[in-house]
């Protein structure tokens, strides 16, 4: 994957998102704006990203609207890549800070599970293994020196990033337990549970075979190497020396493919931002692509831009805060509000009569209440009363899944509401344009002293310095 | 209705001779009726979706049809709403519509009926075809199912013709109430059931859908149309061996399965005869009496079911039955209550979704 076109998608929209920002000055509501988005009839589309967005709330913050409107944006947006298939864009009436879900992940990803496996370490030929090669120490030389130990340290320092990324030991132990479960003859009594734990198996099974079979290879390389200087064979050398240096820089993005392991990584997701104090600033967005979760998640936290405002004649310095949540899009349907059939009213509609046999129409509308919430869905284009039924159920299905999710969203709010007014601690970077210039990751320390090229979306720098240093402390 | 009532008990034994006027002017006397004789005389028609794309027209001749049709029904408003509770301009115009997808091959074409150019169209039946069914549709109120040769039910589409009764949407919900039986009752999956008077086919293959591998059904008419055509749909949806049709009267082709019935369903005839000539002119003109006519109260049927599925359940078997309401609910519930000496038990009766108290459920005991 490219991180170059990353940026540069990112950019785009960003800049994308500054013109929209001019335009802004004129529109008087802050839905309007979502408006202006879609009815954008440009080529130069792109999508708006949460270390911009939410200054556009704190900056309109007088253009308040308290209505609950949901916009879409056409497909075919570049984000953080170029293939990203479709993004949406929602402006609920409150939405925020998904705690819930956030402790679910730190939840999910922190097994803490005895017992581990004593695999079989690869070795060469000579009993030389990953371990030992890292143990030598060897130094590690520009990639030009065409010189196999350095190569080889290199790539055993990759496959050590890799397994501590990958949390190698718990991968290991919960690879296990999953087999064991497998293994349970009542597995598929509950086909859900069953496809989820087979699901997360085979793909914890082939993230492991993959390292092993990166670790293998380097040992076969260098053991063709001690095999060519022993049968004086330059031309073998040469080919496994080759070969050693494609596997460094192939460790490079495979290091990079680690960061991004997480469960839950590759889902698409919404990003919320909500902005400070007063007024609704809270915008909902759909991010669809590869990833787009993995990257996302870096930026959950309290955000904070010094400034001088530009809206305040006496030209004072304003600091504002904006909150962003990242909310993972789970493909399996798991966030379908289940409907249970009891909570259900089904009615025909007809002209009264007897109906039965009395009566011949090729009407069968159905309208469905769900009883609980007063909803209700009808439909009585299709041919049968049981496909009307259907049609009416799946309209039914997806405006009570709406609605949940702005239940949810309301009740995340309250979170962030407390989060923006007292918190500090959740604050994970710092936007200063004035009296000096710098950003400031809170959490990493990494600092940029251009903001208005992270500002143009230039954030990369943030997402890798955040994720690396997330999961390259050492394993407990 | 109290008082025939206590007569209709004894003469459900011989509901067919009560209706006889009626059946000998259609169908063979019932003494002579055979078992299990699948009639090969009888040729079931191609419903309209089916038939071979042969023809093609310029798209300006269908679509003068198509304005000339929906001028037509448009010109209806609500008069038969008014004259006997048939259908409206507007469920003529959704009619209109059906009546194009099944009888138009690209369905493109169909959006494309603003600008009229030189292309043609390829159909299922010719203009001039359309031209006639249409105007059967308005001027003699000929069924829309008729015209087109299909009903769709449940998730089926079932092939219909005259002679045949189309099957409502009231009985998907029988379907629904032995889903919920066979869900609750694993062992009820594997027997024989049986669907009398089965008309198209529609309860029986919806049921032999849903049975186990050694699920049967048994489904019964009298008229050999409508066994031809319940062949003809059982085909269809390739349950040849799952759904049997025998031709007879009532209980008579299952004599072999007497007491062995995992399940016995049925929508008999179920409207007083006194009514029959005031019928919307869907259903009085076009439909099939004898698939119709109840007998005097309209019970004869029923309460002959009932008898019979005493004898024919297996002990824990289940039955639902169709009825006009819900007084013959309520008389049937009764019927079985105090007059079967306790066979039944878990009697229920069954609303449809237009609130209608519809259906008779129960098990034997
Ligand atoms: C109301 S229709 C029901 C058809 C089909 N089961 C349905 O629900 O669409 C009643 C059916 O009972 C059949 N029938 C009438 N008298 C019968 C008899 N004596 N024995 C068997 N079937 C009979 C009619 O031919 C007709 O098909």
């Amino acid at each position: 994957m490219s991180f170059n076109m990353l940026k540069r998608s990112w950019r785009k929209s960003l800049h994308f998102a500054e013109i929209q920002r001019s335009q802004l000055v004129c529109s008087s509501r802050f839905s309007s704006f979502l408006n202006k988005i879609v009815e954008n009839p440009s080529g130069s589309r792109g999508d708006l990203v949460p270390s911009n967005w939410f200054w556009f709330a704190s900056k309109y913050r007088h253009f308040s609207d308290s209505s609950s409107q949901v916009a879409t944006l056409p497909s075919g947006y570049g984000f953080y890549r170029k293939n990203i298939p479709g993004c949406r864009s929602y402006l609920l009436p409150d939405i925020n800070f998904c705690y819930g879900f956030l402790q679910g992940l730190a939840f999910s990803s922190r097994f803490r599970l005895l017992g581990s496996q004593a695999a079989m370490e690869p070795s060469t030929s000579d009993g030389l293994t990953v371990e030992g090669i890292l143990a030598n120490n060897w130094t590690v030389l520009d990639e030009s020196e065409n010189d196999w130990k350095s190569h080889a340290s290199a790539i055993a320092q990759s496959i050590h990033l890799i397994k501590k990324r990958l949390q190698w030991k718990k991968l290991i132990v919960r690879l296990n337990m999953l087999s064991m479960e497998l293994n349970k003859p009542d597995l598929w009594d509950d086909p859900v549970h069953a496809g989820k734990i087979s699901r997360e198996h085979g793909s914890l099974l082939g993230k492991m075979k993959e390292v092993k079979a990166f670790e293998q290879e380097l040992l076969e390389h260098i053991d063709m190497i001690k095999l060519a200087r022993e049968e004086d064979d330059a031309d073998l050398e040469s080919e496994s020396l080759k070969a050693l240096l494609n596997m460094r820089r192939n460790s490079k993005e495979k290091e990079l493919e680690a960061l991004l392991s997480g469960e839950q990584d590759s889902c698409s997701c919404f990003i919320e931002v909500q902005a400070g104090a007063g007024g609704i600033k809270r915008a909902t967005i759909k991010v669809d692509g590869e990833h787009a979760f993995g990257y996302a998640k870096s930026e959950v936290g309290v955000h904070r831009l010094v400034r001088i405002s530009p809206f305040d004649s006496n030209k004072r310095r304003h600091t504002s805060f904006a909150a962003v949540a990242v909310i993972p899009i789970m493909g399996d349907g798991s966030t379908r509000v289940q409907i249970n059939e009891s909570d259900l009213r089904i009615e025909r509609f007809r002209s009264g009569g007897a109906g039965g046999q009395h009566a011949n129409t090729t009407d069968s509308a159905v309208r469905i209440v769900h009883i609980p919430t007063g909803v209700t869905a009808t439909c009585q284009n299709e041919r049968s009363q049981h496909q009307n039924k259907a049609s009416a159920m799946a309209v039914l299905q997806s405006r009570l899944d709406q609605l949940e999710m702005t239940r949810q969203a309301q009740m995340n709010a309250h979170h962030t509401q407390s989060l923006t007014d007292i918190t500090w601690g959740s604050q994970i970077r710092s936007y200063v344009l004035h009296p000096y210039r710098m950003v400031k990751d809170l959490r990493t320390n990494y600092e940029v002293s251009d903001p208005d090229s992270v500002l143009e979306g230039d954030i990369d720098g943030f997402i890798l310095s955040y994720l690396s240093a997330s999961l390259d402390k050492d394993e407990e | 209705m109290k008082l025939s009532f206590s007569s209709a008990y004894f003469a459900s034994n011989f509901p067919v001779f009560l209706k006889s006027s009626v059946v000998t002017s259609l169908y063979r006397p019932v003494s002579s009726s055979s078992q299990s004789c699948l009639p090969t005389c009888l040729k079931p028609q191609v419903p309209l979706f089916l038939k071979p794309p042969i023809y093609s027209t310029a798209l300006s001749d269908l679509k003068s049809w198509h304005d000339w049709a929906k001028s037509l029904a448009t010109s209806i408003g609500s008069t038969f709403v008014e004259s006997d509770n048939g259908p409206d301009s507007s469920l003529l115009c959704r009619e209109l519509k059906w009546l194009m997808e099944d009888a138009v091959e690209d369905q493109s074409v169909l959006t494309q009926m603003g600008n009229v150019n030189n292309q043609t169209v390829i159909m299922r039946a010719d203009v001039e075809e359309l031209y006639s069914l249409w105007k059967q549709r308005i001027e003699d109120r000929r069924p829309f199912q008729y015209l087109v040769g299909c009903e769709h039910w449940k998730d089926l589409v079932l092939s219909v013709q005259d002679g045949v009764l189309i099957p409502r949407p009231e009985t998907e919900h029988i379907i629904d109430l032995v889903a919920d039986v066979l869900s609750k009752n694993e062992g009820l999956r594997q027997g024989v059931w049986a669907d009398l008077g089965t008309g198209s086919g529609a309860i029986a293959i919806a049921i032999g859908r849903m049975l186990g591998k050694c699920g049967r059904v048994i489904a019964t008419d009298f008229s050999p149309v409508a066994v031809a055509v319940a062949a003809y749909n059982v085909q269809r949806y390739c349950l040849q061996d799952v759904v049997q049709l025998k031709q007879g009267s009532w209980f008579e082709p299952l004599k072999n399965v007497e007491g062995k019935l995992a399940g016995l369903v049925s929508n008999p005839p179920y409207i007083p005869s006194k009514d029959i000539t005031g019928l919307q002119a869907e259903v009085g003109r076009h439909e099939p009496r004898v698939a119709l006519d109840g007998g005097i109260n309209g019970m004869d049927d029923l309460f002959h079911l009932c008898n019979g599925a005493a004898s024919m359940l297996k002990p824990g078997g289940f039955f639902a039955f169709e009825t006009n309401g819900e007084q013959q609910c309520k008389h049937l519930v009764d019927y079985l209550e105090n007059h079967t000496s306790g066979s039944f038990c878990g009697l229920k009766i069954e609303p449809d979704f237009a609130g209608i108290q519809r259906f008779v459920t129960g098990f034997r005991q």
